[in-house]
C-alpha cells in the first residue's frame, strides 16, 4: 500500500474543496436571497451526510475504499460543472444533496483508509503527520484562492477545482495502494 | 494481473475523455447564461433583462458608448445605486450606463463655497472630503449612500427647512446629451435644460460634472417633543418656521396600532449661539452597531405586537437625543444598513405623498379612515419632512409649502401582492391629491396616468420636452415607458 501516494491524494482534494467551500457562500448569494435558505442549503447537505454514513460504511467494507474515493473524486468534478449553472435555490438544493452524499464518503473514505493503514503503536503521530500535510495544502489553497476570485469570476473558481478534482480522480484509479 | 492493469488503464482515459467533453459543454452553457445580464432596482419588483451594463471613468468614453449606442439604435439607461424603485434606471434590452465609477471630487471653492463633482460620487464621499474644511452640504437626502447624479435626476429633499429641494443648492452642470455633444446648464445657461434634467429621471441625457453650493458645518443641539398630530402644523409654523434658530427638523408618526397615525414625534436641530465645541463633534459618524433598530424592524414586519415595540423603541431613543450635539455633517449621514431587508418571496417599498402644511390634520383624518379596512396592508414607517415651494423644475412634488411623509411598505413579490398593494397605493393617493397634494416619481408604477397628471401639471410638457430634446429616445426607462403617450 502507497500510503504516501494517499497522502497527496487528500492534499489534493483537501485543495480542491477548500477552494470553493469557503467561496460557494457568494454563490448561494448569487442565487439565493434569504438567510433561512443559506440555513436549508447547509441543512440539507449536513442531513444527507447523516443519512448516508452507514451505507457508506458498509459498502466501505465490501468494495474496498479505493472505490469509493474514485466515486468521490469523479462525482465532485461532475457536480462542480453543475454548480455554475445554478441559478435557482431550489437548484442550489439539489446539488447540495450531492454534495452531502459525496462529503459523506470522502469523510468515511479518509478514516477507514487511516485506520487500515497506520500502525496501532504509532497512530498518533502517523495521523498527526497526514494532517499536517493536508492541512497545509488547504490552507494554501483557501489563500490562494482568495486572490484568483479577485481576478477570475465565481464560475471559473468552481471550473478550475473541478479540474483538481478530476485530476484527483484519474491519480486515484492508478493507485494501487488501496485495496 | 497484467490484464486488470490494462483495463483501469483504459478507464482513466475514458473517464478523463468524458469529463473533458463534459466540462467544455458546462463552460459554453455558463457563458451563453451569462451573456444575458438581468438587472433589478432596489425595490426588486422588477427584474429585466439589459443587453449589457457599462461603466467608464472617462468622459471620451462615456461620448462613444452613446455614440455607438445612436448607431445600433440601442436605447441607454442611466444608473447610480438603483434606489428608485419604479425601472427609471432600466429599460429591458437596453444598455444600463453605470455611473458609480465616475466619481471623482474635481474642485472646491473654500471662499465661495462651491465644490464641483463627477455625477457617480456619493454623498458619503463628498461629507468626508468638505468636512475638514468645516463646510456642509446644502441639501442631502438623510441619508448618504446614494450618488450625485441619482439624487439629481430625482431631485431630492432632505431634513434642512431652509433649503429643501436639491435644486435650490445646485450652481450649474454638464450634460452629455443624446449626440453626444457636452452641454453647460445653469440658471443663466441652457436654463430649459436645468428645470428638465434636475428631476429628470435621466431622460435627457448624462449629468457629468455637477457644481453644488456648500455651506458652514455648524453645531446643533437637538431638540425632541412627543405631540398629538393635530397640534403639528401649528407647532411646526409657530415653533419651528418662525424660530430662526431652528435649522433642521424631521418628524415621524406612528404606525403602531395602539396610536395608530395620532402621536407623532418632532426632531428638531437648533442652532446654538457657542459654536466653539463645534470641533469636538465634527468627526464624522460611522455606521454603529445596528442589530436593535434591526431587530425591532425586523418585529415590527410579523405583527401589531412589534409595531408597537417599534414605535416605543424609537420614542425612547428620541427622548435620549433630547439636548445632545451634534454637527450638521453627522445629521444628514443617517443610518440606513439597519433597513436592508433580505428576502426572496417580501420587500420593501417606499412612497412619499406631500400635503400642504394647512392640510396635515384633515389628510392624516382621511388617511386613516382609508387604511383603517386595509388589514393586509403592511406599513412599517412614516418620517415627515418639510418642502418649501419650489417650482423651478418642470417635475417639482413642491406646489406649495409642504410636508413629505415618506412611508416605508413591507409587501410580497407575487403578482397579487402587487396588485393589492397598488390598490392601496392608488387610494392612498387620491387621498392625498383630494387634499391638494402631490407624490414623489422615483417608486413603483403603482399611480395610474390620471393621478401624474393631476399632481404634477407640467407633465406633458415634460414628456414634449423629452421629444425635443431626445427625438431618437437614446435615453430611456420604465417610468418613461409606463407614462408617456
Amino acid at each position: 500500500m502507497n500510503y504516501r501516494r494517499f497522502m497527496i491524494y487528500q492534499g489534493i482534494i483537501g485543495m480542491a474543496a477548500s477552494m470553493i467551500f469557503p467561496f460557494y457562500v457568494l454563490l448561494l448569494k448569487n442565487v439565493g436571497s434569504s438567510y433561512s435558505q443559506f440555513g436549508w442549503a447547509y441543512g440539507l447537505f449536513a442531513l444527507t451526510a447523516a443519512l448516508s454514513y452507514s451505507l457508506i460504511g458498509k459498502f466501505a467494507d465490501r468494495v474496498g475504499d479505493k472505490i469509493l474515493l474514485v466515486i468521490y473524486s469523479w462525482g465532485m468534478a461532475l457536480i462542480l460543472l453543475i454548480f455554475p449553472l445554478a441559478f435557482e435555490i431550489w437548484h442550489v438544493y439539489i446539488l447540495q444533496i450531492g454534495m452531502g452524499l459525496l462529503g459523506a464518503v470522502q469523510k468515511n473514505s479518509e478514516k477507514t483508509v487511516l485506520a487500515r493503514n497506520v500502525q496501532k503503536e504509532t497512530a498518533g503521530r502517523e495521523i498527526g503527520r497526514y494532517h499536517v500535510w493536508t492541512s497545509v495544502a488547504a490552507a494554501i489553497a483557501v489563500i490562494a484562492t482568495g486572490y484568483l476570485i479577485d481576478f477570475l469570476t465565481i464560475g471559473s473558481i468552481f471550473y478550475l477545482a473541478s479540474i483538481v478534482f478530476a485530476w484527483s480522480g484519474f491519480y486515484i484509479m492508478k493507485l494501487e495502494i488501496v485495496k | 494481473m497484467l490484464k486488470e492493469g490494462r483495463e483501469i488503464f483504459k478507464v482513466r482515459y475514458i473517464a478523463i475523455i468524458v469529463y473533458i467533453t463534459l466540462l467544455f459543454g458546462s463552460i459554453i452553457l455558463f457563458q451563453f447564461q451569462q451573456s444575458n445580464t438581468i438587472v433589478e432596482d432596489h425595490g426588486r419588483l422588477l427584474p429585466v433583462k439589459m443587453k449589457t451594463v457599462k461603466s467608464t471613468d472617462d468622459e471620451e468614453e462615456m461620448k462613444e458608448i452613446i455614440l455607438d449606442a445612436a448607431k445600433s439604435d440601442d436605447s441607454i439607461s442611466i444608473a447610480g445605486m438603483q434606489h428608485s424603485q419604479g425601472g427609471q434606471t432600466l429599460y429591458p434590452n437596453g444598455i444600463l450606463l453605470d455611473m458609480k465609477s465616475y466619481n471623482k471630487i474635481l474642485k472646491l471653492d473654500e471662499e465661495k463655497k462651491l465644490i464641483t463633482v463627477q455625477s457617480g460620487v456619493t454623498w458619503a464621499d463628498i461629507q468626508s472630503y468638505i468636512n475638514p474644511y468645516g463646510l456642509a452640504l446644502k441639501v442631502s437626502q438623510s441619508q448618504n449612500i446614494f450618488t450625485v447624479g441619482g439624487s439629481l435626476s430625482v431631485n431630492v429633499h432632505g431634513r434642512d427647512i431652509l433649503y429643501t429641494s436639491l435644486i435650490e443648492s445646485v450652481e450649474s452642470f454638464r450634460l452629455l446629451d443624446a449626440e453626444g455633444n457636452i452641454i453647460h446648464v445653469s440658471r443663466e445657461e441652457n436654463p430649459e435644460l436645468f428645470q428638465l434634467v434636475i428631476g429628470g429621471y435621466g431622460l435627457f441625457g448624462v449629468i457629468l460634472d455637477v457644481t453644488l453650493q456648500l455651506t458652514d458645518d455648524e453645531l446643533y443641539q437637538i431638540q425632541t417633543k412627543s405631540l398629538a398630530y393635530d397640534k403639528y402644523s401649528s407647532y411646526f409654523t409657530t415653533d419651528v418656521l418662525q424660530n430662526n434658530a431652528v435649522k433642521m427638523h424631521v418628524a415621524r408618526i406612528s404606525v403602531a396600532p395602539d396610536s395608530y397615525l395620532t402621536e407623532m414625534y418632532v426632531t428638531d436641530y437648533y442652532t446654538i449661539d457657542d459654536q466653539s465645541h463645534l470641533t469636538n463633534y465634527t468627526t464624522l459618524k460611522r455606521e454603529s452597531i445596528i442589530a436593535i433598530p434591526k431587530l425591532f424592524l425586523g418585529l415590527s414586519r410579523i405583527n401589531d405586537w412589534g409595531k408597537n415595540m417599534f414605535w416605543k423603541t424609537q420614542e425612547a431613543y428620541n427622548q435620549r437625543i433630547d439636548d445632545t450635539f451634534i454637527s450638521r455633517n453627522n445629521v444628514m449621514r443617517s443610518e440606513s444598513t439597519f433597513m436592508e431587508f433580505d428576502s426572496a418571496s417580501k420587500t420593501e417599498v417606499l412612497q412619499e405623498y406631500f400635503v400642504p402644511v394647512d392640510q396635515f390634520t384633515p389628510y392624516i383624518d382621511s388617511l386613516r379612515e382609508t387604511l383603517q379596512d386595509e388589514k393586509n396592508f403592511n406599513l412599517l414607517n412614516i418620517t415627515i419632512r418639510y418642502v418649501k415651494k419650489n417650482d423651478e423644475a418642470v417635475l417639482s412634488y413642491a406646489k406649495e409649502d409642504m410636508f413629505g411623509l415618506v412611508m416605508l411598505i413591507n409587501q410580497g413579490t407575487s403578482e397579487k401582492s402587487i396588485e393589492e398593494t397598488g390598490e392601496v397605493i392608488r387610494k392612498m393617493i387620491d387621498v392625498t391629491l383630494a387634499h391638494g397634494g402631490s407624490y414623489y416619481l422615483p417608486y413603483y408604477n403603482y399611480p395610474t396616468e390620471e393621478q401624474l397628471e393631476v399632481a404634477y401639471p407640467r407633465v406633458q410638457e415634460f414628456f414634449q420636452m423629452k421629444e425635443k430634446y431626445d427625438p431618437d429616445k437614446r435615453f430611456l426607462n420604465l417610468f418613461y415607458e409606463e407614462y408617456h403617450k
